[in-house]
Parts: structure tokens; C-alpha cells; sequence
């Protein structure tokens, strides 16, 4: 399997919230820097932050590129973050219940064979889109 | 990095080269005449309102890009680069985009970047701020 296509995999994995399938692409010391600085080290770390975001969100990835080098692949993609419930401690900004938040990111992932070993995003553009009404 | 991204690297580092050391025909060469800018200090189209920009922006600082990271795609039509860029100011700018600099202040920041490229040019470039590595449960 290509590196673009293990990508697209381990992001089928985090749509349909597969948790047992989406550890297994992480090294069990993986390192991830999400857009804010914050660093979740340990595959373990990684599957609860990204848990407890999906409780308060229904979060679609879509992948607008992705291309790989040597042992880092590049991808750019859109993060949809649908409120499920008042989420009043959402990182970017206090979200009600249908409000929409859009992040579009570009990330560097470092891999050793089929594990990801360091994963870093910068946020390239972000969008707040109100349910109506809201 | 594999053989056909190796030379896609060569050539942006002449690329960086040009531009840390102010060469405008020569950097000015790799972008295309209708870029589409998306930097983190101003969003330009076209080549000349962009050299417009970096003679200006020359004008109050030294600007100095480091290449951290390079994914090349095998394509050719498309770079990702980590980059460190450092802001040396050589007069006051009080209204800098983003955020004033005093004459002797230095300023570093990592951000990455996405070229496009077509035609040995770059047609669309944005760069995206890297905020440095804290611990979660600091």
C-alpha cells in the first residue's frame, strides 16, 4: 500500500470513528501537534482527544491532497466540526448546537513502515458558519 | 526523498537561495504571472504586485528563510516545506501586518507552506503558522 493510499485509509478510519482500526496506524510513542501547539504524545493520548472531540462534534475530515516523500507525506485537508450538542468549551470558539466550524490544515506526517511516528498541523484558514437561528 | 523529487528540491532551494539574498529577477523568475498569494502578511495576486510587496516589505527588514522540511510531490506540480523564517527590522514599523517591529528587533516564526507549480513556476503559494509544541497536560 502507497503511503497516499494508507492516508486515505487512516482517514476512512477516523470518519466512520473506528477507533481499533485508526490506533493501529499511530507507533505507540507517536507524537501529535494539533493546530493550537498543544502535543498529545502516545497513541493512547491521541485516541482519547480525538473521542472526546467527536462527543461534542460530529467531525468530517476531507482530504484535499495528500503526497508523500522519503518518510514524511504532506496532506492538506478540511475539517467540518457539526455541534451535536452546546459546546461552550470548544477550542476555536464556543459552539451552539448545529453550528458548523471549519478548519482547512496543512500537516506534516512522519512515518516508520506503517506507523505514523510524529504528526504536526498548522491551520491554514478557519470558518464559523451559525446553525440559523443560532 | 526519492530520485525525481530530489532535483524538485535542488530547485527550490536555488529558489530560497535567491530570495534570502534579495535577488528579485532571480526568485521573481519562479513565480508565474497570475500567482495566487496567501501569505501570512498579505493575500496578493499576480507576480508584480508580489515583488511590489517583498521590495517593500525589504525596505524595513532582513529576511531570512530556512528550509526544515521538504515533501516533493512525484508529480513535480506541487511542494510542501516546513520553513523558519527570520525578521531582522532596519527601521521602525509601527503598522507591520503582522504586529509591530522596532528598529534591531528580531522576529522567528515556523510556518508550513504549499507551492503549486506549473510550467517550472510557482502559480499558487500559502503558508500556514506552526505554533511551537506545548505539552497537553502542562
Amino acid at each position: 500500500m502507497t503511503p497516499e493510499a494508507r492516508f486515505r485509509a487512516y482517514m476512512h478510519a477516523f470518519n466512520t470513528d473506528d477507533w481499533d482500526s485508526l490506533r493501529v496506524y499511530y507507533a505507540p510513542d507517536a507524537r501529535l501537534v494539533i493546530g493550537n501547539g498543544t502535543e498529545l504524545r502516545g497513541r493512547d493520548a491521541i485516541i482519547q482527544f480525538y473521542a472526546k472531540v467527536k462527543l461534542q462534534t460530529r467531525r468530517t475530515i476531507e482530504i484535499l491532497q495528500c503526497f508523500a516523500d522519503g518518510k514524511t507525506l504532506a496532506a492538506e485537508i478540511e475539517s467540518e466540526f457539526l455541534a451535536i450538542a452546546d459546546v461552550p468549551d470548544f477550542a476555536p470558539q464556543p459552539m451552539a448546537k448545529g453550528d458548523r466550524y471549519y478548519l482547512n490544515s496543512f500537516l506534516f506526517y512522519d512515518f516508520e513502515g506503517e506507523h505514523y511516528t510524529r504528526i504536526r498541523a498548522a491551520t491554514f484558514r478557519r470558518e464559523f458558519r451559525p446553525a440559523a437561528g443560532n | 526523498m526519492n530520485r525525481e523529487t530530489a532535483g524538485l528540491r535542488r530547485w527550490f532551494e536555488d529558489y530560497l537561495a535567491a530570495f534570502n539574498r534579495a535577488d528579485f529577477p532571480a526568485f521573481g523568475d519562479y513565480y508565474a504571472e497570475n500567482l495566487i498569494f496567501h501569505g501570512q502578511a498579505a493575500q496578493l495576486t499576480g507576480r508584480a504586485m508580489v515583488l511590489d510587496f517583498y521590495h517593500m516589505v525589504r525596505s524595513y527588514l532582513i529576511e531570512r528563510v530556512e528550509l526544515l522540511g521538504f515533501v516533493g510531490a512525484s508529480d513535480g506540480q506541487r511542494i510542501a516545506a516546513e520553513l523558519r523564517t527570520t525578521l531582522i527590522a532596519l527601521r521602525d514599523w509601527p503598522d507591520m501586518p503582522t504586529g509591530p517591529m522596532r528598529t534591531g528587533d528580531t522576529r522567528m516564526r515556523v510556518s508550513f507552506a504549499m507551492y503549486d507549480i506549473a510550467d517550472a513556476r510557482f502559480t499558487r503559494i500559502r503558508t500556514a503558522g506552526f505554533s511551537p509544541p506545548r505539552d497537553a497536560t502542562a
